[in-house]
């Protein structure tokens, strides 16, 4: 049908008029061009009527006030060309290889959006095998620390690599003298470069030239022992794995002795006692250690008891007598455990001094340990420090008669040589002193020259950690700051190379020309792959010989210990605030060193006690004239007659810039100044109360005096016994569980009830249910976590690991101090009473003292016991949160919801393990943490990790079981369509565990671990009777000696059955 | 001569008439304050906004600025609340309670008793709102219809159950409050002469005219609410027990707890009464309408709660070892042995011997020492609360993980504004409010028979 309908705009279309046909094709009638309306000269007589002004007026505030209101600018740098190998969020994985003049290890660096974000052990590649120490975990966060310094200095100012190139080679030229002062050289290629510098500069037999190899922690000792024993300086291998006895006296080798990194794994294989046999440990020391507190025996004794007990064993070993003191019964031990395995044994000796080394090689002699479980050819490169020489060279440098060059390569000298402050002096009246050093420190900032070298893990470096075990490491990231590697400064001041700038190869290519005269050229993309390689080293052609002992430490009144504690150790890292708030694995203290005393000692003079308010008496210590005032700590098992103290601490005394957590913090923020207005350094520096003779000693003759005052000590336990609890910690001996049955040594919890015929029955906690079960049982994942007691070393790699994965706060000393510690995972250290057989074993339950039982043994036996969330199937924390922000998911975790959560904290009060922290204040802002939280620095952010959330205030937080890495093994498994394998998923934790004391999986796979490990014979789980059913089981602690009351505690248990 | 039996003690002394008890009541409020009135109100008000400025820093800072740890996830915070809402439990006890069962004696001091009430639970509000670490989304409490994926909150929290039982409570108590205050308001209204005054007591009233309709529906309303809070009376501070009872920490998981708190609360709420006034009788001359024999009676209640708050304590102390359980038993032992000992022989002392002393006539019936128990009593109350939260928490299971609480100086200053905000409230009460129920008093007057008994007629036909 035809369109008959017209319609008009208005009657001037329908009537066609002539105005309408013009103004048809004009779109906008009437058009004025802004020049036209501009010209009109009445505009300016046009007046603004008051209304608009009005309006006007509004809208320009309204707009001016939404202008301000502008969130600030964030930049999101988009890849707009996808770099090669980077995902947005998928992790990149590096082998690499960590060394810094005291740790050594094979490890993996998680990098992520180009930035390393966590480190672990290398399990597959490596003699370490996955060993770690919370320093070398810990060390990922120095890379951010926005102290390092950037460039390079001159007299203290900023400088150019030009300039500082040309200052030093003119010097080193022009010089009669030059001097190499480096920590121990493991780098094959640092040393080639050393060589040829020395080459250049002495040319045929000149001594201009010097290297000088100086440890701030020496073994010269036992370099020197050997050499009088086997005629070379080395130090052999020891594989802890294959020694049935091991007697250490005082070496902390778990920890802090030569290579704990491989020593903490190997022993790790051994403490199962569910292998085919579990080695036994004896341990002699003075300051209860960490490798104290795993032993099955351990004996006080005296620093200058060393040589003593182990002259008693060569002496019962062969047959014949010698004086004994209290540690008697123990050494008789150690004496009928080495006959019985003889040459399986493997005997150890921490001294520095040379005559007590030469005894463990005389004793390990006797015993036939070399060739079994100590290995001469194999030997360690690690700690060469030359005491004397360096010890030579810090005299003249501090009398001016120092040379006209020195070049200072990993050291920090001023801070710990014995006479650090008269070195300084000495120092400034060098003529060209050179830093190679990443931080203005005590030694870098007195110096002409600061060369900052990258941080290793900006850096190519290649390492001969053990003779024919080489490693490199490799750059996870471009260097953030205009520094430069060593290895290259060496090589331009030697005029073999020329800088490279950031993107410098001058490192590269020498560390490849390195290993192409090694090997075959093909093997450097395999080693960088994997970051190691072995070559087979000449079979060893060392043989005994006995020599005269000599220097043996000597006894006089009180002693004292300068020892390491494993997250501190020489202070090096003493600016990292993760390590500085890694409570102490015995003390659980904080950042602070401290007097160790036995708490015997201490009644009358020091409180024994302390909490949050109540800190401990000082104490003032002098040896040989110089003194140190420190807090006095109660640490059981600490020698009558001695004392201890930590090296490492005191740090920056001058206000150094080396972090900014190196400092003590006020309780409102800002650092704590001293007198001189300069920054209070964290603790005391002990190095110059050392003193040296052949070697430099690590003990001395002391004095002790109480001091008035006391000081507030922070600690993440104040209570440290279990108080006869057998539900927390169940501890039994190697013959019990080998020989009894389960209800011996591992008595599940019982209750009452009635059966059908209404009589009164027992019955396991397990059948006792107030809810419904979670259906997770066989439908999917249920994860789960097994923590093996006998394995747990305590060392704390676990709890840095989990900081550095979940992104915990740092919330300094005043915040520890009041209980408030921000970490997911803690490990609780109990003692054992006088009331206990055994931790956790009342001796009698009719007699049993609470009082007494509070108190910790003289010298207690030690249980580590990891405790993080237990992801309970009946979570009381889920109960009472009013908000539901605290859920159980189908996989079996407990979750939070950080966006749900109201904070009330009923949930970490109804949480019977007390694992739940709360977020006090807005860690990353709040002005009280911007010197300890890396989350508050611009730089520091960077180390967070970006697959989790950081949280505010006045949230819960806790262990997730690294449920970002549940999702995203989830996630590769199902893009792969394949179910997830067991053991493709771990947390940090159980990563990091050097002892695979940390087992993780799915426990609904029938065949996985942790399946296995929950239904084994030692495994129980923590106050199972309150029946929340968690998702953790422990292993039961079993120590390899002989307790007859605990036997018979535990025959008795059985009987019962 | 004829016999009368031996009488009551009146309930109102001498000879007062209807005017006397309408001009008594509305002196206070008509006659410019005494100075000590200003100088109360200017103490009370200064340490009131002490602790706003202190709740103030805490809520820009942080939970941190309390003295709280990883271990003791609650301490003055909710012992405080614990107190608080104790307090507030006298009021609609006397109210309610008594109305049912015709004591009249409560008429004399159930308007204040009231009042009491409401600004205690208006302070022990304060704390389960402050104490959350997230202030600003505790409107999540709240079952109401969202966006964040329609949310629902946890039926099963304790937590829950208390937001809607005190939010209960207080609005019952306050429309029961306000109900017997409207008569009374009406009556001001008619002798008010400034016109502001005028004004607001005429909105206050409700236009009330005082018809027999509406005293009808008083009274009606009155029962209907009496019933109504009378249940809440015990619901409430069983509710807030269920908080610990339902938990699984050793001291807190109690059966007992229920019937304990109320007991605890009516016996904290009575003394409080006590203590107030003592006060206000003495300062605003109501000498003949709260005198001795009303504070026997407060008295004897105070006996008779305390006696079970006291057979509570020692049935908990029993039934720990009854049970045993060794965290049980601990539980027990540590607070009578361990590091809080004190806290808990001040919570014994106060609360189990110090009630006891009321079994002497003397005694309860010495108003000096009532006022000096009073105090006691809410001391040991108060220490009662801190005793079952924080010495129970401070040392549970895991013994590595045992602590101490030490309060900071922000936790005292927000226990001591609150304190200060109740004085302000209750001040501004006594001065604007007819502190006694003065239609309700009337009713118990002793009429014209008693006036004409006490007349020189009487006597000369007799």
């Amino acid at each position: 049908m035809e369109m008959t309908k017209k319609y008009w705009k208005g009657i001037d279309e329908l009537n066609q008029t002539p105005e309408f046909i013009k103004h048809k094709e004009q779109e906008f009638p009437n058009q004025q061009s802004v020049e036209d309306f501009l010209a009109d000269e009445n505009l300016a007589e046009s007046s603004t009527a008051r209304r608009d002004f009005l309006k006007f007026l509004g809208f320009s505030v309204a707009a001016a006030t939404l202008a301000a209101c502008e969130a600030p600018v964030t930049k999101v740098v988009p890849y707009a060309v996808k770099p090669e190998n980077v995902t947005p969020g998928m992790p990149t994985w590096y082998a690499s290889t960590y060394y810094d003049g005291a740790s050594y290890a094979s490890i993996m660096v998680k990098t992520r959006e180009g930035r390393p974000i966590f480190i672990k052990g290398n399990k597959d590649f490596g003699f370490t095998k996955g060993g770690t120490n919370p320093q070398i975990i810990a060390s990922v966060l120095g890379l951010y620390d926005s102290e390092r310094l950037a460039d390079p200095q001159a007299n203290g100012n900023k400088s150019s690599w030009a300039t500082v190139d040309a200052a030093i080679s003119k010097a080193i030229s022009g010089a009669k003298k030059v001097t190499l002062l480096s920590n121990t050289v493991i780098s094959p290629s640092i040393k080639r470069a050393i060589a040829e510098m020395s080459v250049k500069l002495n040319g045929e037999g000149g001594s201009k030239f010097e290297h000088i190899q100086y440890d701030a922690v020496s073994y010269a000792g036992m370099r020197e022992a050997n050499l009088s024993n086997f005629g070379a300086r080395i130090i052999p291998s020891y594989d802890f794995s294959k020694a049935k006895t091991i007697v250490s006296v005082g070496a902390d080798f778990l920890s802090t002795w030569l290579l704990p990194t491989e020593f903490a794994v190997q022993y790790g294989t051994r403490r199962n006692p569910e292998g085919d046999w579990m080695s036994k440990h004896f341990q002699f020391e003075s300051v209860l250690s960490v490798t104290g507190s795993n032993a099955d025996v351990r004996g006080m004794i005296k620093p200058s008891e060393e040589a003593a007990v182990l002259s008693y064993i060569i002496a019962a070993l062969q047959g014949k007598s010698a004086a004994a003191g209290s540690w008697k019964a123990a050494a008789d031990k150690a004496v009928a455990a080495l006959k019985k395995s003889k040459k399986e044994s493997v005997v150890v000796a921490g001294s520095n001094h040379i005559g007590v080394q030469q005894l463990a090689n005389q004793l390990n002699n006797i015993l036939g340990t070399y060739g079994t479980t100590i290995d001469l050819a194999n030997s360690i490169n690690l700690h060469q420090s030359e005491d004397a020489k360096a010890l030579k060279l810090a005299a003249d440098v501090a009398a001016g008669k120092g040379p006209e060059v020195l070049i200072m390569m990993g050291v920090n000298p001023v801070y710990s040589l014995p006479n650090g402050a008269e070195f300084a002096k000495g120092l400034k009246s060098i003529k060209t002193s050179v830093a190679i050093s990443s931080y203005a420190d005590e030694t870098a900032s007195l110096c002409t020259y600061i060369c900052p070298d990258h941080h290793q893990l900006e850096n190519w470096t290649d390492h001969e950690a053990k003779a024919g075990e080489y490693a490199v490491g490799q750059p996870t990231i471009r260097p953030l700051h205009n520094t430069a590697s060593a290895l290259e400064s060496l090589l331009v001041w030697n005029g073999a190379a020329s800088r490279g700038g950031q993107d410098s190869a001058v490192a590269y290519d020498y560390i490849k020309a390195t290993f192409a005269a090694l090997s075959p050229a093909g093997d450097f993309a395999y080693l960088t792959h994997n970051s190691c390689i072995e070559k087979p080293v000449a079979p060893a052609a060392f043989t005994y010989t006995a020599a005269p002992i000599k220097d043996l430490p000597k006894a006089n009144g009180t002693e004292v210990v300068f020892y390491q504690k494993p997250a501190i150790g020489n202070g090096a890292l003493a600016n990292n605030p993760w390590l500085q708030e890694l409570p102490d694995p015995i003390t659980k203290v904080t950042w602070d060193n401290y007097i160790t005393m036995n708490p015997v000692e201490m009644k009358g003079k020091y409180a024994t006690t302390y909490d949050q308010e109540h800190g401990l008496n000082l104490a003032k210590v002098t040896v040989n004239g110089k003194s140190v005032t420190l807090p006095v700590y109660p640490l059981p098992g600490q020698a009558p007659g001695t004392i201890g103290i930590a090296l490492g601490y005191g740090r920056g005394a001058n206000g150094e810039k080396i972090g900014k957590a190196a400092y003590q913090t006020k309780e409102y923020g800002g650092h704590a100044t001293q007198e001189n207005g300069q920054p209070t350094p964290i603790g005391a520096n002990v190095f110059g109360l050392l003193s040296a003779a052949a070697t430099i000693s690590y003990e001395a003759s002391a004095t002790v005096s109480p001091v008035e005052g006391t000081y507030p000590i922070a600690a993440t336990q104040i209570h440290h016994t279990v108080m006869g609890r057998d539900s927390i910690v169940r501890e039994t001996t190697l013959s019990i569980f080998k020989n009894r049955e389960k209800d011996a040594y591992n008595e599940g919890h019982k209750l009452q009830k009635l059966d059908k015929h209404g009589n009164h029955v027992e019955a396991p906690v397990s059948e006792f249910d107030l809810w419904a079960a979670h259906p997770v049982e066989k439908i999917g994942h249920r994860w789960g976590i097994s923590i093996d007691l006998s394995s747990c070393i305590g060392c704390g790699s676990c709890l840095v690991a989990c900081q550095s994965e979940n992104n915990v706060p740092v919330v300094g000393k005043d915040e520890v101090r009041r209980g408030r510690e921000m970490h997911w995972l803690r490990i609780d250290r109990y003692f054992a009473s006088d009331e206990e057989a055994a931790v956790g074993a009342k001796k009698d339950k009719e007699t049993f003292s609470y009082d007494n039982a509070e108190i910790a043994a003289l010298n207690p036996s030690v249980v580590h016991m990891p405790l993080m969330c237990h992801h309970c199937n009946h979570a009381p924390c889920e109960t009472v949160c009013p908000v539901a922000a605290t859920t159980h998911s189908n996989e079996g975790l407990n979750q939070m919801a950080y966006n749900r959560c109201i904070g009330t904290r009923y949930c970490a009060n109804n949480c019977p393990y007390k694992v739940r922290r709360f977020n006090w204040f807005n860690y990353p802002s709040y002005k009280k943490f911007t010197e300890v939280n890396p989350a508050q620095d611009d730089l520091g952010r960077m180390v967070l990790n970006p697959d989790v959330t950081v949280r505010t205030r006045g949230v819960m937080e806790k262990c997730s079981l690294c449920v970002q890495r549940i999702q995203a093994t989830k996630l590769v498994a199902k893009k792969e369509a394949r179910v997830i394998a067991d053991g493709e998923f771990a947390t940090a934790c159980s990563d990091a565990c050097p002892t695979n004391a940390i087992v993780v999986g799915d426990w609904n796979d029938l065949k996985s671990m942790i399946r296995e490990k929950s239904e084994g014979v030692r495994a129980y789980q923590a106050l199972e009777e309150v029946g929340v059913k968690p998702n953790v089981w422990y292993q039961v602690k079993v120590r390899n000696e002989e307790n007859s009351l605990l036997d018979h505690i535990q025959q008795v248990a059985e009987a019962h059955h | 001569m004829q016999k009368e039996a031996a009488i009551r003690e009146p309930l109102i002394l001498g000879h007062k008439t209807y005017h006397d008890v309408t001009e008594d009541v509305c002196r206070p409020i008509e006659d410019k304050a005494p100075k000590m009135w200003y100088i109360l109100f200017g103490i009370a008000l200064v340490i009131g906004l002490y602790g706003v400025g202190s709740i103030m820093y805490l809520l820009g800072t942080g939970i941190g600025v309390w003295g709280l740890n990883k271990t003791i996830g609650w301490a003055w915070d909710i012992t405080n609340f614990v107190w608080w809402v104790g307090i507030g439990h006298a009021g609609t006890l006397i109210s309610a309670v008594l109305l049912l069962f015709r004591q009249k004696w409560r008429m004399a001091i159930n308007r204040s008793a009231e009042a009491m009430t409401i600004f205690a639970v208006f302070m022990a509000g304060t704390f389960p709102l402050i104490h959350m670490g997230r202030l600003w989304v505790g409107y999540w409490v709240m079952p109401i219809p969202n966006q964040f994926g329609s949310l629902w909150v946890n039926f099963n929290s304790p937590l829950l159950w208390d937001v809607f039982a005190i939010s209960t409570y207080l609005s019952v108590s306050l429309v029961f409050w306000y109900i017997g205050l409207i008569p009374d308001f009406a009556t001001i209204r008619d002798r008010a002469k400034k016109p502001l005054a005028k004004k607001m007591y005429s909105i206050l009233s409700f236009g009330w005219s005082g018809r027999a309709k509406h005293w009808n529906r008083f009274e009606l309303v009155s029962l209907v609410l009496a019933g109504l809070a009378t249940p809440l009376v015990f619901s409430v501070h069983s509710i807030v027990s269920f908080d610990f009872a339902t938990s699984v920490i050793p001291g807190w998981h109690t059966t007992i707890f229920p019937p304990y708190f109320v007991a605890g609360a009516v016996f904290s709420g009575f003394a409080m009464v006590q203590t107030l006034l003592l006060i206000m009788r003495k300062a605003m001359g109501l000498e003949a309408y709260i005198h001795t024999k009303h504070v026997e009676y407060m008295n004897i209640v105070i006996m008779v709660t305390g006696s079970i708050v006291g057979t509570a304590y020692i049935t908990e102390l029993f039934i720990s070892w009854y049970s045993g359980v060794e965290y049980e038993s601990y539980a027990f032992i540590n607070r009578a042995t361990g590091p809080y000992w004190w806290a808990y022989w001040s919570m014994m002392t106060c609360n189990v011997i110090s009630p006891q002393l009321m079994w002497i006539r003397r005694l309860r019936r010495s108003l000096l020492f009532t006022f000096f128990i009073s105090i006691v009593v809410n001391i040991g109350m108060w220490f009662e609360r801190y005793v079952i939260i924080v010495t129970s928490i401070h040392r549970d299971y895991i013994p590595a993980a045992w602590s101490m609480h030490f309060p900071s100086h922000i936790d005292i200053a927000v226990y001591l504004g609150t304190i200060g905000l109740f004085f302000v409230f209750f001040l501004l009460f006594a001065r604007y409010f007819p502190v006694l129920a003065l239609n309700e008093v009337k009713t118990i007057l002793k009429g014209s028979g008693q006036s004409y008994k006490e007349s020189p007629d009487y006597h000369k036909h007799h």
